[in-house]
């Protein structure tokens, strides 16, 4: 997968250059907006990862432009330092995602997996989804596993969906607060572990394969390991 | 308050304005009237005296006959100079003259009278009013000489009328001009009130009016001007110098923690350094976020303007983020629950009142002992009201005010974790929103209440 990292931040961007590559990613790299807009013309990318504080063009004018000619590139936007940034504004001006500095590796490295598995997704409605012998029925609202009945919560319910959707793809906790609650911050304890606690209770307990995993220091994954 | 005060002080200046003024136009017309009747009423009674001189003279003189002689003689000048004579007999009974009989008087005094005398004009009969003086004579004989009035009754009826008119004109006029005034004075005080307030809310940029007519208040709003001018270039060197210290505290920490993550990942690094490295990590993570709590913190009070606004239903985010903590409140023994209206939507910053009821939340979950409970409110009536409520061991009254300033933690909670700013941060989200923060008694525990009364951010952009 072929990555574009703009980011003028030179130290930033050398670790992050350093840590992608070394997560199997191909990437290039560009110090301002204005190359960065050249390259992002010149080469297809899978996702475009774009510091929102730019010289000569921010980040948000390069997604303008891109978008102008028709470029669905997915766009992560990484927000500026000494700031406090407001994702409304990110996410409004047609990028995919948005992330405040400082974030760990881990972070990023899962939301680069979401934008570019997003990106190839088919558009098409499912109504179901299903993983080894775990299945969900979207539209009744119905969970079973090995033909049993399992009940969840609302909430719960929705947090399997999330899982279900990005099967063997990360997911980390602020992806899931974002994605199940539509809260963007920090939580400071461990309030998604519980989530997930309770979510596995139901899911994976008496059952010899369990599906969900932890990752240590990443987050999560649904996951049927042979 | 302060505007009803000013609306009362005002009304009350411009009434005693026009008492003073009608009390001193009363007073100086009066005594031109007065003054004036007096000097006309001189004048009428010093002809009629000078005529009956004339008579007693002629009668001295020349006796009777020379009296009537000249009774007859002016006889008829009744209408051109509007003299009126008669003199009688002692029986009453007239002897010269050019009135019929002896009048019928409407007012006697020692030696005048005054009575009224029928004459046809050309609109009909008019009473003319004659004002006369008795001089006796020798033998029981009287004379009366007398003059015609009406034209100083008319003169003196003319300007009784036009005082009045004057008066009322004069007191209409100090009315008028003194409401004028006044509603000028409120409105430009009004105006100035309402900048302020908006200044208050965050909006440091704007300016009170000059209207260019070099008057107090424009003297005044000149002044205020130049005092934000100073405040805001103050507070802008406060957030560049901070914005500078974040910016570059946060990246050398940034550095640091990306460093110690990529020492980690050696798979030959020994498991006591792995320790010494982790809890290093986590202290980082700690000042990371006190410096982005700052950073929200100072956003909340001083920039409005670039946060984004959207309708914020914050019963929907109660509800999210009681949902979220449930779980772990249910892990320590704590009842978390939301009570309250469906729907309390209000403008502001989603991102920022999220934030806000958080710090609410983890801060009574931090208090409060297993078996406690707490509960979350939102009602939307007037206003929205936002409560967080525990039965935990609260917070002494004193203490009440001072927890929300920065870095203001209570002495039995020295050894707790957290930055005190938490609660700073909510009073600084609810300052943006203006909302207004008590914190209550509980009986037991403490009871975060949030009042928004204008429906969050006024949109004055």
């Amino acid at each position: 997968m072929r990555l574009l990292l703009i980011e003028d931040d030179l130290q930033a961007a050398e670790y992050l250059v350093k840590g992608l590559r070394e997560n199997g990613y191909t990437l290039d790299h560009s110090a301002d907006g204005r190359d960065g807009l050249i390259k992002a013309t010149q080469q297809r990318y899978d996702v475009i990862i774009a510091d929102r504080q730019l010289p000569w063009l921010d980040g948000l004018s390069i997604i303008g432009a891109l978008r102008q000619k028709g470029d669905r590139t997915p766009v992560l936007i990484l927000s500026a330092l000494g700031t406090v940034d407001d994702r409304v504004h990110g996410l409004k001006a047609g990028g995919d995602d948005y992330l405040t500095k400082p974030f760990a590796l881990s972070e990023l490295l899962a939301r680069i997996e979401a934008l570019s598995r997003r990106s190839s997704a088919s558009a098409t409605e499912v109504t179901r989804l299903q993983l080894a012998d775990l299945e969900i029925d979207l539209l009744a609202r119905r969970v079973t596993r090995a033909g049993k009945n399992i009940d969840l919560t609302a909430k719960e319910f929705q947090l399997l969906e999330y899982l279900m959707r990005r099967p063997g793809q990360i997911v980390t906790r602020t992806m899931l607060l974002e994605g199940v609650w539509n809260l963007h911050f920090d939580p400071q304890t461990n309030i998604i572990d519980v989530h997930m606690s309770r979510l596995r209770n139901a899911i994976d307990k008496g059952y010899a394969r369990p599906l969900i995993h932890t990752v240590r220091g990443a987050g999560y994954v649904l996951r049927d390991e042979q | 308050m302060s505007n009803k005060a000013f609306r009362l002080s005002t009304a009350r200046l411009t009434t005693l304005y026009v008492a003073i003024f009608a009390a001193g136009i009363t007073v100086l017309l009066t005594s031109v009237y007065v003054l004036t009747s007096r000097v006309l009423d001189r004048e009428v009674d010093a002809v009629i005296q000078a005529e009956v001189n004339g008579l007693v003279d002629g009668y001295s003189q020349g006796g009777l006959l020379q009296l009537i002689e000249t009774l007859h003689g002016r006889a008829d000048s009744w209408g051109r100079s509007g003299a009126v004579y008669l003199m009688v007999d002692a029986y009453g009974r007239r002897i010269a003259g050019n009135i019929a009989r002896w009048p019928v008087a409407t007012h006697t005094g020692d030696k005048w009278l005054e009575f009224e005398i029928d004459a046809s004009e050309e609109g009909g009969v008019v009473a003319h009013p004659v004002r006369a003086q008795v001089f006796r004579l020798p033998g029981g004989r009287q004379l009366l000489v007398g003059t015609d009035i009406l034209e100083r009754k008319r003169l003196a009826s003319r300007l009784r009328s036009a005082m009045l008119w004057g008066t009322g004109l004069c007191l209409a006029l100090a009315v008028l001009v003194s409401y004028f005034y006044s509603q000028r004075v409120r409105r430009r005080i009004t105006a100035v009130a309402s900048t302020c307030e908006t200044i208050m809310g965050g909006e440091l940029s704007q300016r009170l009016d000059v209207e260019g007519s070099h008057d107090e208040f424009d003297e005044l709003s000149a002044t205020v001007n130049r005092m934000l001018d100073r405040i805001e270039q103050q507070t802008d060197l406060l957030r560049m110098t901070f914005d500078s210290a974040a910016h570059d505290l946060r990246a050398p920490l940034y550095r640091a923690r990306v460093r110690i993550e990529e020492a980690l990942q050696h798979p030959d690094v020994a498991s006591s350094s792995r320790e010494v490295m982790d809890a290093t990590l986590t202290e980082l993570e700690r000042v990371q976020r006190t410096l982005g709590t700052l950073l929200q913190i100072a956003q909340a009070d001083g920039r409005a303007r670039e946060l984004a606004l959207e309708d914020v239903d914050l019963a929907n985010l109660a509800r999210e983020i009681v949902d979220l903590y449930q779980p772990e409140a249910g892990t320590r023994g704590i009842t978390l629950s939301y009570e309250g209206s469906s729907s309390a939507v209000l403008r502001g910053n989603q991102q920022l009142l999220a934030q806000a009821l958080v710090n609410l939340v983890e801060n009574a979950l931090k208090y409060v002992p297993s078996g406690g409970r707490v509960d979350v409110a939102v009602h939307s009536s007037e206003d929205i009201l936002l409560s967080v409520a525990d039965n935990g061991p609260g917070v002494p009254a004193e203490d009440r005010q001072r927890i929300l300033q920065p870095f203001i933690r209570l002495e039995r909670d020295r050894n707790r974790t957290g930055s005190g700013l938490g609660l700073s941060l909510v009073a600084a989200v609810m300052r943006l929103h203006r909302a207004t923060v008590e914190l209550l008694d509980n009986h037991p525990g403490l009871k975060v209440s949030c009042r928004f009364q204008e429906k969050g951010i006024r949109s004055t952009r």
